[in-house]
């Protein structure tokens, strides 16, 4: 057994850490109190090579690993804790994988190309207002005509609808619609590259909306409704009606990147507490740190992250031997558990991490002049749903260990 | 155009830590490539993709960190990479350096021009690059802040405290770049993985046909300055607090 990271992934640590501090943490308030990461910052990461860390350079690709991605989302967390420049690159990382192992020749070399270079934007479109949780009951349709695919629908909480517009050449989703009869569950859903944008055109009969949220504000959230969009059969991802599987393993990867993000963001607030506590006199001149109710605090507060840092990496080298080493020793079902683990641990940790910071900064925290509160919003959207909602991560667990006889959704 | 860059591994003041005494731990300490080296590096790069030069890096030393500089300076777009192995203990002078550096020049080059960076993080002696010009018998621009490069010959800028100097000369020379002379590139994931397939080629102290040079140490002052920790209580009379301390601060000036 061996925890150390290689020399590779130090190395590009390293370099994620140097892209940051120069041109991410300068800006990092800018980007959650304007509510948008500048598009020159988008191309400037792509020009570093942050986007598409995992896919094979044949495509465009850095030719890197599912670890590698979720280093570059914990150390861009770290330097902006609002996770917002995180989630952006962990989106362009983990999706457009799918993009590759199931996309048709020339679509991977349509697409992948312009999500390395920062210039369109790859997301995922899941979830509806009926439920993002329940994935087998959606409602967007999508029927074959002529070799085209007409959609119908709506899908909300998504995020990246604002980039796609700003974007030089755009972008687009994973998205999943209804191909067949309802009664089939989730075995009736197809997967489609949605492009919305490509090339500086918008496709019709797509109506977005974005809506107005309190945290990591840098990456717009928003909806859209699909009337009679039409998408030519090549940008069908995989085979017919196996859409629900394909998600499921995009959610395998996406969830490891999540809760790498979250960590990153958890490690600055540990770091803030750290140096606050030490800092900060009171009752004749003890430091914060001298009070066993604080310093007893943080040990557990840093052992929930450590233990949720482990669980992530784990799950990350695990998905590696899966997806990008094509190990046959493990099969995709070995992942369940430790990405719901890691899903469901790191978000929990960071926030507690700064509920903490905020009552040992006391009122200060309240203002808008403390940070803190960015961190703990953007954070926070982690322990509500986005990427999985924390009690299907339960029900994930709970199946594997009980029996899915015993544990209904 | 063949370009040599001698870098230096140092340590990295920013991750440095301190005993309660104020002691650095220097044994715990993570090294890197020197801060004005990687300028260097920049600068060779530059000048490669410019005019299709062949640029080479070369490090003394035989620890894994060693190989990690030459490896990260292939990640920013060096060539080819030396390691002259030494053994730990002996703590090399500059003399020996330029020693090594010129029998490097003689057995691998000729090359047009030799750039490192103008003081390391640890010394600060800035002798380097004027003992490699002398014992190369060849000119030296240093403390170079702008450089540029005609293809007859290099023009640098040196702000220095009385004013600014411009200098024109041909090659062969050395040149030593300060941290204003570029702002270097972050290796790319894809250059790192390159970097880690190539060869670096390993050169022993007694290939090189150097003999340490011996430079006896006689004494080493830190520069300390005391604080005065002198305390005014501003609770009852701030004006006046603050005027004593003005007069203070006024006094040292």
């Amino acid at each position: 057994m061996d925890f150390e990271f290689s020399e590779d992934e130090v190395r590009f640590r390293d370099s994620v850490k140097e892209f940051c501090k120069r041109y991410i943490e300068p800006r990092w308030v800018e980007i959650d109190e304007k509510g948008r990461i500048p598009v020159d910052l988008i191309k400037k990461m792509g020009e570093q090579g942050l986007f598409n860390i995992p896919i094979s350079e044949e495509y465009s690709g850095m030719g890197g690993t599912i670890t590698m991605a979720a280093i570059a989302a914990e150390e861009i967390a770290y330097h902006d804790p609002s996770v917002a420049t995180a989630v952006y690159t962990l989106l362009n990382n983990g999706w457009p994988l799918l993009v590759e192992r199931y996309s048709d020749e020339d679509v991977k070399k349509e697409i992948l190309p312009k999500v390395a270079a920062g210039e369109a934007f790859y997301g995922i479109a899941s979830t509806e207002s009926y439920g993002g949780s329940d994935v087998a009951g959606i409602k967007t349709t999508a029927v074959k005509k002529n070799g085209v695919w007409i959609l119908n629908g709506e899908k909300i909480y998504i995020s990246g609808i604002r980039e796609i517009q700003e974007l030089p050449v755009g972008g687009g989703y994973f998205l999943v619609a209804k191909t067949g009869k309802p009664e089939y569950g989730h075995k009736n859903i197809t997967a489609f590259n949605l492009i919305i944008k490509w090339n500086g055109k918008i496709r019709q009969g797509w109506k977005p909306t974005i809506f107005d949220e309190i945290g990591r504000r840098g990456i717009s959230t928003g909806g859209f409704i699909l009337e009679n969009f039409e998408i030519e059969d090549k940008y069908r991802i995989g085979e017919e009606n196996k859409g629900f599987y394909y998600l499921m393993e995009g959610f395998n990867v996406a969830r490891i990147l999540v809760a790498a993000a979250t960590i990153g963001s958890g490690r600055w607030a540990l770091d803030q507490a750290i140096e606050w506590i030490k800092t900060r006199r009171l009752f004749e001149g003890r430091p914060l740190a001298s009070f066993q109710g604080v310093s007893f605090k943080l040990s557990e507060l840093y052992g929930d992250l450590e233990a949720a840092r482990l669980l992530t990496y784990r799950a990350a080298w695990l998905a590696d031997k899966i997806y990008i080493e094509k190990n046959p020793k493990w099969k995709q079902k070995d992942l369940n558990i430790p990405v719901a683990l890691c899903k469901m641990k790191a978000p929990e940790a960071t926030t507690k991490i700064y509920e903490e910071l905020m009552k040992w900064y006391g009122a200060y925290a309240y203002t808008k002049d403390c940070n803190a509160f960015r961190g703990w919003l953007g954070t926070f959207s982690y322990t509500i749903g986005a990427e999985g909602a924390q009690n299907i991560m339960r029900i994930i667990i709970a199946r594997d260990l009980i029996g899915r006889e015993y544990v209904k959704g | 155009m063949k370009i040599l860059t001698p870098i230096k591994l140092t340590v990295d003041i920013s991750q440095l830590k301190y005993e309660s005494s104020g002691e650095p731990l220097m044994d715990i300490a993570p090294r890197k490539m020197g801060d004005s080296d990687k300028c260097a590096v920049e600068e060779a790069v530059r000048l490669k993709e410019k005019y299709n030069a062949h640029t080479v890096a070369v490090t003394i030393g035989s620890t894994s960190d060693h190989e990690r500089i030459i490896r990260d300076a292939y990640a920013m777009g060096i060539d080819e990479g030396y390691i002259v192995e030494v053994n730990e203990s002996e703590n090399l002078n500059a003399i020996t350096v330029g020693e090594i550096v010129k029998s490097m020049v003689e057995m691998t080059g000729p090359y047009d021009v030799v750039i490192l960076g103008a003081g390391s993080l640890d010394t600060h002696s800035y002798t380097l690059g004027p003992i490699i010009a002398a014992k190369m018998n060849i000119p030296i621009i240093a403390g170079v802040d702008s450089l540029n490069y005609n293809e007859q010959y290099f023009e640098a800028r040196c702000v220095m405290e009385e004013g600014t100097y411009l200098y024109r000369l041909k090659p062969p020379l050395v040149v030593t770049v300060t941290t204003e002379v570029n702002q270097p590139r972050i290796p790319t994931l894809k250059t790192i993985l390159k970097s880690k397939k190539m060869e670096i080629k390993r050169l022993k102290i007694e290939d090189l046909k150097v003999k340490p040079e011996k430079i006896d140490l006689v004494n080493l002052t830190k520069y300390v300055i005391q604080r005065k920790n002198i305390i005014w209580d501003a609770s009852k009379d701030l004006e006046k607090a603050t005027e004593s301390l003005f007069k203070l601060l006024v006094s040292e000036v």
